[in-house]
């Protein structure tokens, strides 16, 4: 493979998580500094980039190579906030064909178009669809398109057991020139144990922070007019914890292949947690403090 | 831990499936796959010399499923082509055959047949994938998919036949005289009055699909027809018979029409007089070649290649008609672990072959061949190498035969005995007068020559040297 031109990231996370929303953001921050980034949407329901292109319709890769005619570039790509060049790769209707297949092929497709050589991102950012269920989504990780991958994760048990799959997965395609873990973004932070939960988490398995998000209003408000925050509240605090984090991922180049923890393992260590978060809520006090 | 099979001679279960929809007359199969998946059963059929049937090769429809296909789902491709056979090819049955893309994907053929059946055709599909299993659970399924809808695709009321039975478990293709042995099949149940539902070949067709649920009972002839023969059994009280493998000697006639006649109404003096002229015939012919029996000292170590019911029926006719110790049977067929078949035959094979070996490696069955030190060999074409190597005689008998036309032979009854019989003296002929020319070669070099030396490479002399003594020592004999 040539030279990669830019640095390419895969973002993953359980569906739901706020993957598109991180990604926007850190698209839109990375932009805002001035560099040049593509951001690629790696989900059939293809609303990766909504808000970066004030929900403005953008036809999907995928719905350009099943119409058969020959693609440009301008066909399936937007620019949006920033100059962010916005693109989704979408895929077949909900329950019908192949939808791994189908990110495989965009991504093969997007490579053929020479958009890296013609745009030439600083950055591209890959929104991969949620939890890495079969090999097709485990394609930007793989064969070396991308050389490092973030996972988004709230500390819900879910969306920690679906960072684990993908830890999984990096474990098994870093050997063979797949993507390492660049940290877990930690989403959907709310006063009390949630740190807690997800800094056990990444202890456990090797990796580390990328940055904490927190639960904000301004993110949801932002999505609603269809902006991300940067450009609906550039002056928020929100908007300067994502800028933090673009800038910690354009640095970071402390990359790891993690070690998921086993079925077993990750149920145990889930179950510690249920029976710590209960005493927490209920006051029970252990330990030396008990004797008080 | 996978393991390489070398040349492993059964396709996957769609090949299985295509070449018993392709075999049944009047039946179009529709394959929902990419190119390669039906081309490929072709090609591999084509050297074996059973010849093409209607719709085969290159002729077969198909939807040739692309990458966009698999993205987006192919259904609305299937849908198209099954409507584009129906207008351009004339059938009575149109088969849609899944594949593993199709499978994986999951398109929803069965909602797809439906539609079409609901319009007026005559469709019925197989949901099985190729890798599902084998060629012969290819045709197994295929067989038993189609006996389950073709109730909602071609009405019949169901009548009883008293005189109809069903015939199972030759695989078309797979067993290379599955032509011939259907017709013989046919000619002994015709012989005490009896009508057999073939399904395919020249005798078969849809019809024998449609009327399957009417025949007074079912015959099982190998493990891989035994779902088809449940299936009726459960649906339509069709009762089954399941025998270990086709009948060859007079003796096996008479047991298998004995078993039948519990089932179907037989005329008891037709039924002598029928099974008395095979017993004639039979008597006849191996009659004739007593000398040759002890002449040729014809009751030689073998060992034999093929589907467990070949093995079975050819060991049986070695052992009786000629004395000869089977050393080993090797399954090309079987599976290791079967747990979709009740039929258990571990007992008969261990009464026919000393040894039992399941594999359809071609390196394992070269490595068995090797050790079993046997001097002839049923087999098929791939164990030609092996055999020539080790000086052993071959009888091509099981798939693959390369390099001759096997239409309507037949190795089954009276009749493929003597013929398979006839085919085997031949060889032991042809191998002993190889033998006497490479002796008389020699003596006639040595005459000339008069001298050991410079003659002849140091493994020719070796070999010259080993049938002197071995045809000095049978002289003095």
């Amino acid at each position: 493979m040539a030279e990669k031109i830019g640095k390419h990231i895969a973002i993953y996370g359980k569906g739901g998580i706020g993957k598109s929303t991180t990604t926007s953001n850190i698209s839109a921050a990375l932009a805002e500094a001035g560099y040049r980034v593509i951001q690629i949407g790696c989900d059939p329901k293809s609303d990766s980039t909504n808000t970066l292109r004030g929900n403005n319709y953008l036809p999907t890769v995928l719905d350009s190579l099943r119409e058969g005619n020959k693609i440009h570039l301008d066909d399936i790509s937007v620019k949006g906030f920033g100059g962010v060049l916005c693109i989704e790769s979408g895929g077949p209707v909900p329950g019908v064909g192949c939808a791994g297949r189908g990110i495989n092929a965009a991504v093969n497709l997007l490579q053929e178009l020479n958009l890296f050589e013609e745009f030439k991102p600083d950055y591209v950012l890959y929104d991969v669809l949620g939890d890495v269920v079969c090999g097709g989504f485990a394609v930007p990780i793989r064969d070396g398109i991308t050389d490092r991958a973030y996972v988004v994760s709230s500390s819900d048990f879910m969306a920690l057991y679906a960072a684990n799959n993908l830890f999984k997965a990096i474990n098994k395609y870093a050997p063979t020139g797949g993507a390492k873990l660049g940290g877990v973004i930690a989403n959907s932070m709310k006063p009390g144990y949630h740190r807690e939960i997800v800094d056990d988490f990444v202890a456990k398995t090797g990796t580390s922070i990328a940055g904490y998000v927190n639960r904000s209003l301004d993110v949801q408000q932002s999505e609603l007019y269809g902006k991300t925050v940067i450009e609906a509240k550039p002056n928020s605090a929100q908007a300067d914890i994502y800028r933090n984090l673009a800038k910690y991922i354009a640095e970071n180049e402390n990359l790891v292949v993690p070690n998921p923890l086993g079925s077993a393992e990750l149920r145990d260590w889930a179950r510690s947690w249920g029976d710590r978060i209960y005493d927490i809520e209920n006051g029970v006090v252990n330990g030396l403090a008990e004797a008080i | 831990m996978s393991n390489v099979i070398k040349n492993p001679r059964n396709g996957c279960a769609l090949h299985g499936a295509l070449q018993t929809v392709q075999e049944i007359e009047g039946a179009v199969p529709v394959v929902h796959a990419n190119a390669g998946c039906g081309v490929i059963n072709y090609l591999a059929n084509k050297t074996v010399g059973n010849g093409a049937s209607r719709y085969s090769g290159f002729a077969t429809p198909g939807t040739a499923v692309q990458e966009r296909h698999v993205i987006f789902g192919g259904a609305s491709r299937l849908r198209e082509q099954i409507k584009n056979t129906i207008k351009v090819v004339n059938g009575d049955l149109y088969v849609i055959l899944n594949s593993c893309e199709s499978a994986m994907v999951g398109d929803d053929v069965d909602a797809m047949t439906r539609e079409i059946v609901e319009q007026g055709e005559p469709v019925a599909c197989t949901l099985i994938a190729g890798f599902n299993g084998g060629s012969h659970y290819g045709y197994e399924h295929v067989i038993y998919d189609i006996l389950k809808s073709i109730d909602g695709v071609k009405k019949n009321e169901k009548s009883t036949d008293e005189k109809l039975i069903n015939i199972f478990g030759i695989v078309p293709e797979k067993d290379p005289y599955w032509q011939g042995n259907l017709e013989e099949i046919r000619r002994i149940f015709a012989g005490v009055g009896l009508k057999a539902n073939l399904f395919f070949g020249v005798y078969g067709g849809v019809n024998d699909l449609v009327n399957a649920k009417n025949a007074v009972a079912s015959v099982v002839f190998s493990r891989w027809g035994e779902l088809p023969a449940k299936l009726l059994k459960e649906r339509f009280d069709v009762p089954y018979i399941s025998v270990s493998s086709l009948p060859n000697l007079a003796s096996d006639e008479r047991e298998l029409i004995e078993k039948v006649s519990e089932y179907a109404k037989i005329d008891p003096e037709v039924k002598e007089s029928f099974l008395e002229s095979e017993g004639r015939y039979e008597r006849n012919y191996l009659s004739r070649i007593r000398d040759d029996i002890f002449e040729y000292d014809l009751g030689k170590r073998t060992l034999i290649v093929g589907d467990e019911e070949q093995v079975i029926r050819y060991g049986k006719l070695f052992k009786e008609v000629f004395g000869a110790r089977v050393v080993g049977a090797v399954l090309t067929d079987a599976l290791k672990k079967d747990e979709e078949h009740e039929t258990d035959n571990t007992e008969i094979l261990e009464a026919v072959a000393e040894n039992i070996y399941i594999t359809s490696d071609e390196k394992d069955i070269e490595d068995i061949i090797k050790r079993s030190r046997a001097q002839v060999v049923i087999g098929s074409s791939l164990e030609k190498r092996i055999a020539e190597k080790n000086n052993v005689s071959l009888l091509e008998f099981s798939y693959p035969i390369y390099h001759r036309a096997i239409l309507n032979q037949t190795t089954v009854g009276v009749r493929g005995a003597v013929e398979f019989v006839s085919d085997y003296i031949t060889a032991v002929k042809q191998a002993e007068k190889e033998k006497s020319q490479v002796l008389h070669d020699y003596l006639k070099q040595l005459k000339n020559q008069n001298s050991w030396q410079g003659h002849t490479s140091k493994k020719g002399q070796v070999k010259q040297i080993n049938l002197v003594s071995e045809l000095a020592a049978r002289e003095s004999i």
